[in-house]
């Protein structure tokens, strides 16, 4: 413990001002520009908000089955016109997935070696095992696990890019273990709806951008369509798939054939509703997300990161055409009609396309930038199918009423240990009660500090913290009798008092803490919260209990002569 | 309460108690193995809605709506005092399938009840491989926070010590959850987080007294039998011990009068924890701590 007593308080205040700069938000709603810290304020779960609750499950093994179909149906016909007669091609059903390919004679299977060399497969394949006319493939063990990792990424890019259509504002979405997806949407009730969008198949589109009508044009025509109408993105809960329907319509005039406007996010903006710029595409070449096979970030000149990817036989014919046609125009890749990315096609491409990214931004930036084009093209050339595992849905009143009566209990029930402690311990109760109001507020403070997120189980977590914060008080206080009792002064009696004390509440307080970070590690969302505000509460209760009301007892002793207990 | 200068033989008692705590920690444990426990719908999975009216409505008349939508067995509970209702149905294997059954569900309700003024204010179907995850993780965590409070506490105090504080709070765990088996209690992801709680409690129980039999066992190690010492030891934290459960079923209790639900089955457990808590410190973990005593390895 820090001997001086100016110190001491010094923390203390210290403390207690960072707790108020943390609290305010909770309770005042600030301005974005008002001058203040911190704006982080704790997040009702969505047990007490209401909203829809979503958990997912991602079929990885079978988009590898079928990205491995895919390798040897390519194989095969690249084999026909090499005219490698009666090669046999199997993949197998189950994981661990592999190919199984039988030629009739050995240098036919040094040319099915070859092919696979040039068709790029061989950073993806290895020989499992080899004989003179059999080959058995599979993919590398870290492709395998990178791919994982891809699909997941896709999967949320998906649904992340409709998020407009939920039409709430504070969406959740996050990957949970290997192959999951967590998805909050507070204030949704409507599940049926929401679900349907986000497993909707993904559309990925190539188009190209009519640059003689340029966005400045469209931007009045589009705002003046939205007046005529009276609707915009969002208002009435006007989803984008309809939006963008209603706004072709309106416009159809301006546009020619195979011709129609998709919006692109601002670069500012967090969606779409915030801001987005409108394009006019062309979609005449009928190229889609079919049609590719594989898209992944490469490093290219000066090792910037840009974004390579292929196409199967058919794509690539009529990708070498389209941008054979379009010179020096603007390429545009839609993902459910978003504009992704325009890169400028340089020249006619018959083989492994690549975008580069322009010049500007940290190697971060157009690293993220090149992952996000990667998963795009990736989502729509191989959908993925999510299996539902978990759905909840909470009703508005729900929440508010369970959050009310939590509340309640809450201070009723402090009030109540208050009483308690002040009707047993006298003068020492009021030190031990202004521990507690400030264990609460400190708590309280540390969460929002977190920006963590309340649960029902988080507000029990609370309360238990009520009664059990005591109990260090309690242990200190007990010790300071006993030393009364044997005839010390009350300063030494208190000095020895919280000496005795101490490993007690140290050993009793870490293995507490113990239990909370099994229950952090094991515990899935609702438990988890109550297991961080157990944590905290163990945290701010060793401050407020041991060191608040240690100062608080010598400032009595010394500054205001406290002479009895 | 005056519990200044007391020397109440605790121990006297334990030559009684102790052995039946263990007899029924054991038996607990194979109550727990033959009758399981009935489980909540995020442990095995299911669907649950949760519905409140306007105008009264029986539990009866809610039972038959839902079979005439074509479900079997459903299971209606009612929730609370304000006409609400629970009601469970099981889970169809496909999920497409099981939304079709969620909205004949619901549209069977509306038009049954159209006058009653009902509105759903909870709807969750939690599949079968969630729940068997929880389970797993369920058992895991307690078993981790029993294996990682050993080695603390091993580092800590001293070898005796451990094992007998482990075995305490798992006879806790035990009694608690065959509570549960026994008057067919839902057991549900809180009741898990609950014993969670209560291991928490019960070791802060245990460890405040072992702590004070760790100082007298210095202080008086020459002086007095170790028997001796305990009791003295009990004698020394009971204010606290009896303080510390009065606070903490204060706030418990608090939990259990106000708020419902899901917290309130949570205040329920914990309330069972405190008390089971406060008296295996005393009958289970100091005796057990006397009888490792015994051993020359452990002195």
């Amino acid at each position: 413990m820090i001997e001086s007593l100016k110190a001491r308080l010094i923390i203390v205040t210290t403390v207690i001002v960072l707790a108020v700069i943390w609290l305010v938000p909770n309770f005042v709603l600030l301005d974005k520009d008002f001058f203040w810290p911190s704006k982080d304020r704790i997040v009702y779960g969505l047990d007490i908000q209401g909203g829809l609750h979503l958990v997912l499950e991602a079929d990885v093994n079978e988009l590898l089955h079928k990205r491995l179909n895919r390798i040897s149906l390519n194989l095969q016909n690249q084999m026909k016109v090499d005219k490698i007669s009666e090669a046999v091609i199997t993949v197998s059903d189950a994981a661990p997935f592999f190919m199984d390919i039988t030629v009739k004679s050995p240098e036919n299977l040094n040319s099915v070696q070859k092919i696979i060399k040039d068709l790029g497969y061989s950073s993806d394949l290895q020989t499992l095992k080899e004989t003179n006319t059999t080959l058995r493939l599979a993919y590398f063990d870290n492709r395998v696990k990178d791919m994982r990792v891809q699909i997941i990424d896709q999967a949320i890019e998906v649904i992340r890019n409709r998020i407009d259509e939920f039409g709430v504002s504070e969406p959740l979405l996050s990957a949970q273990g290997e192959n999951r997806i967590l998805i909050q949407l507070p204030g949704i009730e409507d599940s049926a709806r929401a679900k349907e969008l986000i497993k909707t198949t993904a559309q990925l589109e190539f188009g190209v951008v009519n640059e003689e009508f340029p966005s400045e044009k469209l931007f009045p025509l589009i705002a003046e369509a939205e007046k005529k109408g009276g609707y915009s993105l969002g208002k009435n809960k006007l989803t984008y798939r309809e939006y963008i329907k209603k706004i072709n319509k309106d416009l159809k005039e301006h546009l020619k054939e195979n011709e129609k406007i998709v919006f692109e996010q601002a670069p500012s903006a967090t969606n779409l509703q915030t801001g987005r710029i409108p394009h006019i595409v062309n979609i005449g070449s009928g190229l889609t997300g079919t049609h590719l096979e594989d898209a992944f970030v490469s490093q290219g000149e000066f090792n910037r990161p840009e974004v390579s990817f292929k196409f199967q036989p058919e794509g690539r014919k009529i990708f070498a055409d389209l941008t054979g046609r379009i010179v020096g125009k603007q390429l545009s890749i839609i993902l459910d009609q978003v504009l992704k990315a325009k890169p400028v096609v340089q020249g006619k491409i018959h083989s492994n396309p690549r975008i580069t990214l322009g010049a500007g931004g940290t190697y971060e930036e157009v690293r993220s930038d090149a992952e996000m084009i990667a998963t795009t093209l990736r989502a729509g050339s191989l959908p993925v199918f999510l299996r539902q595992l978990e759905e909840k849905t909470v009703g508005p009143t729900l929440g508010r009423d369970s959050i009310q009566k939590g509340k309640t209990a809450g201070l009723t029930g402090l009030i109540l240990v208050m009483l308690f402690m002040l009707v047993y311990y006298r003068t020492l109760g009021i030190f031990a009660n202004i521990a507690l109001f400030l264990n609460m507020s400190l708590l309280l403070a540390l969460l929002s500090s977190l920006s963590a997120t309340l649960t029902l189980p988080g507000v029990a977590g609370i309360i238990l913290t009520i009664g059990m914060a005591v109990d260090a008080n309690v242990i200190i206080f007990e010790r300071i009798k006993e030393e009364l009792r044997r005839g010390a002064s009350l300063k030494l009696a208190i000095k020895d008092g919280f000496y005795n004390a101490f490993s007690a509440i140290l050993d009793a307080n870490i293995t507490t803490a113990i239990v909370c970070s099994v229950l952090m590690y094991f515990g899935t969302g609702l438990i988890r919260g109550f297991a961080v505000t157990l944590f905290c509460g163990i945290v701010t209760s060793l401050f407020t209990a041991v060191f608040v009301s240690r100062t608080l007892m010598d400032l009595s002793l010394l500054k205001f002569g406290l002479k009895k207990l | 309460m005056n519990l200044k200068k007391r020397n109440f033989n605790f121990l006297e008692l334990a030559k009684t108690l102790t052995p039946i705590s263990m007899v029924l920690s054991f038996v607990g444990l194979i109550t727990l193995l033959i009758l399981g426990f009935t489980y909540g719908i995020d442990f095995a999975g299911g669907n649950e809605v949760q519905i409140q009216f306007e105008k009264q409505v029986t539990a009866e008349a809610i039972r038959n709506a839902v079979q005439s939508s074509g479900m079997e067995s459903p299971l209606v509970q009612s929730f609370g005092e304000n006409n609400e209702f629970i009601i469970r149905v099981e889970m169809a294997d496909d999920e497409n399938e099981n939304a079709k059954r969620l909205t004949l569900l619901k549209n069977s309700l509306e038009s049954h009840f159209k006058d009653k003024g009902g509105h759903i204010r909870r709807m969750d179907s939690i599949g079968p491989q969630i729940g068997k995850e929880l389970r797993r993780n369920g058992v895991l965590a307690i078993l981790y926070s029993l294996l990682m409070i050993l080695i603390y506490l091993g580092l800590r105090f001293d070898i005796k010590y451990a094992p007998s504080a482990v075995f305490c709070l798992f006879h806790d765990t035990i009694i608690t959850l065959a509570i549960f088996s026994i008057f067919n209690l839902e057991v549900n992801a809180q009741t898990l987080a609950a014993v969670l709680a209560i291991i928490g409690y019960s070791l802060n129980d245990t460890i405040v007294t072992f702590d004070r039999i760790r100082e007298n066992h210095l202080l008086l190690q020459n002086k007095k039998p170790f028997f001796d010492i305990c009791n003295q030891s009990l004698n020394d934290v009971l204010s606290r011990t009896l303080l510390t459960s009065v606070t903490t079923l204060l706030a418990v209790g608090a939990m259990w009068v106000f708020a419902d639900g899901a917290i309130r089955d949570f205040a329920f457990t914990l309330a069972i924890g405190v008390v089971v808590g406060t008296y295996s410190s005393i009958y289970v973990a100091t005796p057990l701590l006397i009888f490792m005593n015994r051993f020359k390895m452990f002195q």
